[in-house]
């Protein structure tokens, strides 16, 4: 195991961690619950590092992605029920944050918003077209780790670190009266799909396939989800906590994305304001490359065609052609207007719809000895695979009742 | 595994990726021939990749609304051409010597060869 | 079951008009004005770049316009607040625009406990 391609790896994944999504709820959970649903992101990354690390197995050991096993499982019909559902909350999900890009870039430069837009997917689409694989995934990655400054903000804030830690118990808060407990009910569904998004899980195992991941790597696989997901997660948390102390004690419940920045602003004036909104930029802009590409790895493998970023575009030309058609399909959906902050609710609720369907495939796969080998899943990873995905299946039932409920939790 | 001694079709073969010589991604098992009958033994004697092998697995409806998005091309891969099959199936020869890796050709020619690290 | 249909459609049919249903928008119109109030004092305090100051003031309303035409009640008190909000100028006092929030806050109370 390199040390230094560890590091890299594991400094990668913090930087790229949180998205438009999780930023959104993040700040909102804070404002409106306090610490008390610090517990849902705790929970949620550790059923990422779960999957992650299962996903990433099956791809260093069978060498195949868990697109193309999970059509073997499934078969056509269902294979291709799941391949629709996660295409469209994946498309939602890139939309949400080609928006939440030229959001940033509108607060950044004051330029029209659609122009923005129209420059960020040139921007990514050149970035996916010039730089091969590992370089579009660390490039983005590590300048989105400009998003420490939300930590370094929170320590500075002085929060009540005791009531802070108590939000790690899974909890739901005295006196809620029945609409407020559906509201908290719906922002833990919201978080946990914000956090465990299917197109993660699909583009971290592709990636594995594009880095050449053998047994060898299994260690770093299991490193990077474990250390990587869980400092990445801790910027979630610090958002959420700053937004705890700065923002619900002045019925502040961020209604834009550009209020978070401020967490960064109260202590640290503009430059922890340019830091914020530069942090956030690309670490959104990360999740777009992500969530185009792993669209374009579901239809290239569901239909085994050449795909993946280690070729040249012109060797693997329908993966090409099914990324740039999603980005621009992302692009087109925000140009019709509709606001960042719908496409965040439709991502969420989309996305944990399709996730049990996910991660069902997924599990079998890895705990299959006839592709697995003595790398199949052990007791723990059966365990907690089977525990998360119970979880995942129930908050799947009651994502859109409760959506509905709370008119996307607004109360 | 070595290739077709005895196989179970759905769980082992149906719907496994397919790599040539070269290591190309070159479709998925899309359908199987078999050849024999009832009372007879029954031998997989070739793979039907494309969406025309698509017709009696999935319902009317989608399979004409697949004909318009995909096309009805369906490329025979004999039996005798499978070395190994396992995570994926591999074959003997390059794609394009059994009538695979057609449509991957065509769309290169739209893709521009420069600019790419 | 067609009874139970009808039932279920009033329900519904019920819960799209009315203070109720305006609940929402008035929650967010309160967390809009405090946001607003919020960029306000920071920017005072010279924390913010003034293209910020300018794209929030533009987003923020923007956003309270949506909950403003959204109403089913528009000739309510709690619309007539959000009108008062709207006609600020972008730089008003954040003490002003915190009062705004407040008294929403209040209507806010009072729909979720009606």
């Amino acid at each position: 195991m390199n040390p230094l391609e560890l590091t890299l790896g594991i400094m990668t994944a913090v930087g790229g961690f949180v998205d438009i999504s999780e930023l959104v709820f993040a700040a909102k959970a804070g404002s409106t619950f306090g610490y008390a649903l610090i517990w849902a992101f705790v929970l949620g990354t550790i059923g990422m590092s779960v999957f992650g690390e299962m996903s990433g197995r099956v791809a260093a050991i069978a060498k195949q992605p868990v697109f193309n096993l999970m059509r073997h499982r499934l078969g056509l019909k269902l294979g291709l029920v799941t391949l629709m559902g996660s295409l469209i909350s994946t498309l939602i999900t890139c939309a949400a944050e080609v928006g939440g890009m030229a959001l940033i870039l509108n607060y950044l430069t004051g330029w029209p918003y659609p122009l923005l837009a129209l420059l960020s997917v040139i921007a990514l689409m050149a970035s996916m077209w010039i730089l091969p694989f590992k370089w579009i995934e660390r490039t983005y990655g590590l300048l989105g780790l400009m998003m420490i400054v939300f930590a370094v903000a929170l320590v500075a804030i002085h929060p009540p670190w005791a009531k802070l830690a108590g939000g790690i118990a899974p909890q739901v808060p005295p006196g809620l009266s029945t609409k407020e407990l559906l509201n908290y009910s719906y922002f833990i569904v919201a978080i946990l799909s914000a956090v465990m998004f299917p197109y993660e899980s699909y583009f971290y195992s592709s990636g594995g396939i594009e880095e050449g991941w053998g047994a060898k790597d299994l260690l770093t696989n299991r490193v990077t989800c474990t250390v990587g997901f869980g400092l990445g997660s801790l910027l979630a948390i610090a958002i959420l906590a700053s937004s705890a102390q700065l923002f619900g004690p002045i019925n502040v419940s961020p209604e834009i994305p550009g209020t978070s920045a401020l967490e960064a602003a109260t202590p640290f004036g503009k430059a922890g304001l340019l830091l914020a909104l530069l942090g956030m930029l690309f670490a959104v802009a990360g999740a777009a490359v992500e969530t185009c590409m792993s669209n374009a790895y579901a239809v290239s493998q569901f239909f085994g065609w050449e795909w993946g970023r280690h070729a040249k575009p012109s060797e693997a030309p329908r993966f090409t052609v099914a990324w740039i058609a999603v980005m621009l399909l992302a692009l087109l959906i925000v140009l019709t207007g509709v606001d960042v902050m719908s496409l965040v609710e439709y991502a969420v609720l989309f996305s944990i719809i399709v996730l049990p369907l996910t991660y069902l495939p997924l599990m079998l796969l890895a705990n299959d000895k006839s592709y697995m080998r003595e790398h199949a899943n052990r007791w723990l990873a059966k365990a907690l695979g089977w525990l998360f995905f119970v979880v995942v299946t129930a908050a799947a039932v009651a994502a859109i009742p409760l959506y509905l409920l709370t008119s996307g939790g607004g109360g | 595994m070595s290739a077709l001694a005895n196989i179970k079709i759905v769980s082992q073969l149906l719907d496994l990726p397919i790599i040539d010589k070269d290591e190309r991604s070159c479709g998925i098992v899309d359908d199987i021939e078999l050849s024999g009958g009832a009372g007879k033994e029954l031998r997989v004697s070739a793979l039907l990749v494309g969406p025309g092998a698509y017709e009696g697995r999935m319902p009317r409806w989608l399979y004409w609304l697949t004909r318009k998005i995909a096309g009805d091309r369906m490329a025979r891969v004999p039996a005798d051409q499978i070395v190994e099959i396992g995570s994926v199936v591999k074959l003997k020869s390059r794609g394009e010597a059994l009538g695979l890796h057609t449509v991957e050709d065509e769309v290169r020619t739209w893709i521009p060869r420069k600019g790419a690290l | 079951m067609a009874r139970k249909l009808l039932l279920l459609l009033l329900t519904l049919a019920s819960c799209s008009k009315g203070p109720e249903a305006d609940l929402q928008y008035v929650s967010d119109a309160r967390s809009v004005a405090a946001e607003w109030a919020l960029v306000n004092e920071q920017a005072a305090q010279g924390k913010l770049t003034r293209t910020y100051v300018d794209s929030m003031h533009q987003w923020l309303r923007q956003q309270m316009q949506t909950d403003s035409s959204s109403l089913s009640q528009p000739k309510s008190a709690y619309a007539a607040e959000i009108a008062a909000v709207l006609d600020q100028p972008d730089d008003a006092a954040p003490a002003q625009l915190r009062s705004y929030a407040d008294r929403l806050k209040q209507i806010e109370d009072s729909l979720e406990s009606a």
